[in-house]
């Protein structure tokens, strides 16, 4: 899967390169307004993030350029400036998600992993992870062939691991991904223990045992194998 | 007052003050010369008589015993005032009168002169009723002058007051305003002018600035934080250093926080949300309240949610996001264990009723910023104040009540 990374900090845009890489996806990145509408009309892409301010051009115009050539790309939106009107105004253009800086590296491959389920609907019908098969469209998960009832926010964890495998995922990250703002509301971290508890009690029970490793002091892993 | 009612207040009072004196000066001053032609007729008359007293020896006949007598005992001589009884009008009238000795046959006699003055009452009267219309034709002149003033001359200040008033500061544009013949108002109309430039321009300053701060600061924060998730996937990252990347973790999602609720303060107090779209709260309450759920049931709480009928209100989407979010957060985050949560919803008012110990202190301080009940609490303590300057925003009311009787804390929004 092919992606455009469309940021003028260096540092954040190298973070991103390698963040993504890591999660198999083949990266490319562009840090002017010029050299991304180059790269757009070009070559094609699976999914362009843009970051609306760049020195030389608004981000917004690149999605209006997408959404002109009718590219099957999708677009995921970073900004600083949180301005809400920016984000309906994005999202009203055509792009597919918005996300406000700062942001959770895990939350951002999250939802550029559910732009992409989106847009390739067919080529990638499920999600698979060793003995673990997800449907994302029915909410249906099976071990080893067996379904398995997850509560909502139990299904939603087990997503959010699954977007991020053999990445430490922080309690905060995990925190504002289920709740939220009301991420930051005492005793989240006892939420996420509870359910992480129920969730692997689950899969235990099908044998899917040692899948969530708890990483001391910093968060939780989903282990390859 | 109206200006205008105030000018003809001391009109009138001028007007009257005018009339008084030049009543009384007019009254006076016709009396005296009355008086004066009075004198001088009674004197002719006296040197006539004297005359023809002296030529024929002999007293004249009396016609008019008022206008005339004669006494042959001694009268005081000269001019006088004395009053007599008018045969015809039946009432005592004044008179002017001259007494002076004439010999006749070298006996003396003295006689008196008399004439009648014109009655008071009367020069009165006729005073009054030249004076009155002249007053009450002044004075209405001067209403009418007044009320032409106030519509022709004043109106430069009227179309002014009226684009002041239309005025806002969310759409800051210079105000174009007619130029007018009189100096007070075009100096008037200078200095509004030149105001709303400074007002606009400053507005757009501070729009500016809000808007670049919060990007300058956001995007070093990003890096921060997505270099230490980052820093934190090393395998070989030793254990005794997770803690403090953890700790600087942590204080950077803080510090983004604190970030955001500021300047999502800021540009409620900057008007920037202008936007408003239909919001189903009713919709919006059910979905936070299960959102928070997970809190909810941490604390034993079965809330509650009443809604009368389902009522859509114009509000910007995340702002009545963040309004429900903060006031049910606030509600559970001080609640007691085991207390009660009920959310009620009526087409007039929000109202959040949970329970929880009473507060020390002023609690209106409570929408202050950065008051918290629990100092050490993680959070920065400006939920409720996002709350209030969202209410201030719509013109919504946000009331806080403490019934002690059953330890409840109600907020209520008044729409």
């Amino acid at each position: 899967m092919k992606v455009l990374i469309v940021e003028d900090e260096a540092a954040l845009r190298a973070s991103l390169l390698d963040y993504l890489r890591h999660g198999g996806y083949v990266c490319e990145s562009a840090e002017t307004y010029r050299l991304a509408h180059e790269k757009i009309k070009l070559y094609q892409y699976d999914c362009v993030l843009v970051d609306l301010t760049l020195p030389d051009g608004a981000g917004l115009d690149l999605v209006r350029t997408l959404k002109a050539d009718k590219s099957v790309a999708g677009v995921l939106i970073i900004s600083a400036r949180g301005a809400l009107d920016d984000k309906v105004q994005a999202l009203e253009l055509g792009a597919d998600d918005y996300l406000q800086k700062p942001f959770h590296l895990a939350e951002l491959n999250a939802r550029l992993r559910a732009v992409m389920r989106r847009r390739q609907f067919q080529g990638q019908p499920h999600l698979s992870f060793r003995d673990l098969t997800v449907f994302p469209d029915q909410a249906l998960v099976l071990v080893k062939e067996q379904p398995v009832t997850l509560t909502r926010k139990e299904y939603d964890l087990l997503l959010f691991f699954l977007a991020n495998p053999s990445r430490v995922l922080t309690k905060e990250a995990i925190a504002e991904h289920i709740w939220g703002d009301a991420a930051d509301m005492a005793d989240s971290f006892d939420f996420i223990y509870t359910h992480l508890k129920n969730l692997r009690k689950k899969l235990q029970e099908l044998g899917a045992d040692n899948y969530i490793r708890t990483i001391y002091g910093l968060g939780y892993k989903l282990e390859p194998a | 007052m109206k200006l205008l009612t105030t000018t003809n207040r001391y009109h009138l009072a001028l007007v009257t003050a005018l009339f008084v004196l030049g009543t009384a000066a007019l009254y006076y001053g016709l009396q005296r010369a009355l008086a004066h032609e009075v004198d001088e007729q009674l004197g002719l008359h006296r040197t006539f008589l004297a005359e023809r007293v002296q030529r024929t020896q002999a007293l004249p006949p009396i016609l008019t015993p008022n206008e005339f007598s004669i006494s042959p005992a001694p009268r005081a001589e000269g001019y006088g005032d004395t009053l007599l009884l008018d045969p015809a009008e039946g009432t005592q009238v004044p008179f002017r009168q001259v007494t002076f000795r004439v010999q006749v046959q070298g006996r003396p006699y003295w006689l008196t002169v008399r004439k009648s003055l014109i009655e008071t009452a009367d020069v009165l009267q006729v005073v009054l009723t030249v004076m009155l219309p002249v007053m009450a034709l002044l004075f209405v002149s001067l209403v009418l002058l007044n009320r032409w003033l106030s519509r022709w001359l004043w109106a430069p200040f009227q179309h002014t007051l009226a684009a002041l008033r239309r005025y806002q500061l969310q759409q800051p544009q210079t105000l174009a305003l007619p130029p007018t013949r009189i100096d007070e108002f075009s100096e008037l109309n200078q200095a509004v002018t030149q105001l709303t430039e400074r007002v606009a321009a400053d507005y757009r300053a501070l729009q500016e600035f809000t808007e670049n701060a919060a990007h300058e600061t956001q995007t070093p924060l990003a890096i921060m934080q997505a270099q230490l998730e980052q820093l934190m996937q090393l395998p070989e990252l030793p254990a005794a250093a997770a803690r403090p990347v953890q700790e600087l973790y942590r204080g950077t999602l803080r510090l983004s926080r604190l970030h955001q609720a500021l300047t999502l303060l800021s540009k409620i107090e900057n008007r920037q949300f202008t936007d408003a779209r239909p919001v189903r709260l009713d919709e919006l309450l059910a979905d936070k309240l299960e959102q928070l759920q997970d809190f909810a049931e941490a604390k034993q709480l079965q809330p509650e949610l009443v809604v009368a009928a389902p009522l859509t209100v114009a509000m910007h989407p995340a702002l009545a996001d963040s309004l429900v979010s903060n006031l049910l957060q606030n509600a559970i985050k001080h609640n007691r264990h085991g207390g009660s949560l009920r959310v009620s919803l009526t087409a007039e008012a929000l109202e959040i009723a949970n329970t929880g110990p009473a507060l020390s202190g002023d609690p209106m301080q409570l929408l202050g910023r950065f008051r918290k009940h629990n100092a050490a609490s993680d959070s920065p303590g400006l939920g409720l104040s996002i709350a209030q300057q969202i209410c201030a925003h719509y013109g919504y009311q946000l009331h806080y009540a403490y019934r002690a009787a059953q330890q409840l804390h109600i907020l209520r929004v008044q729409f």
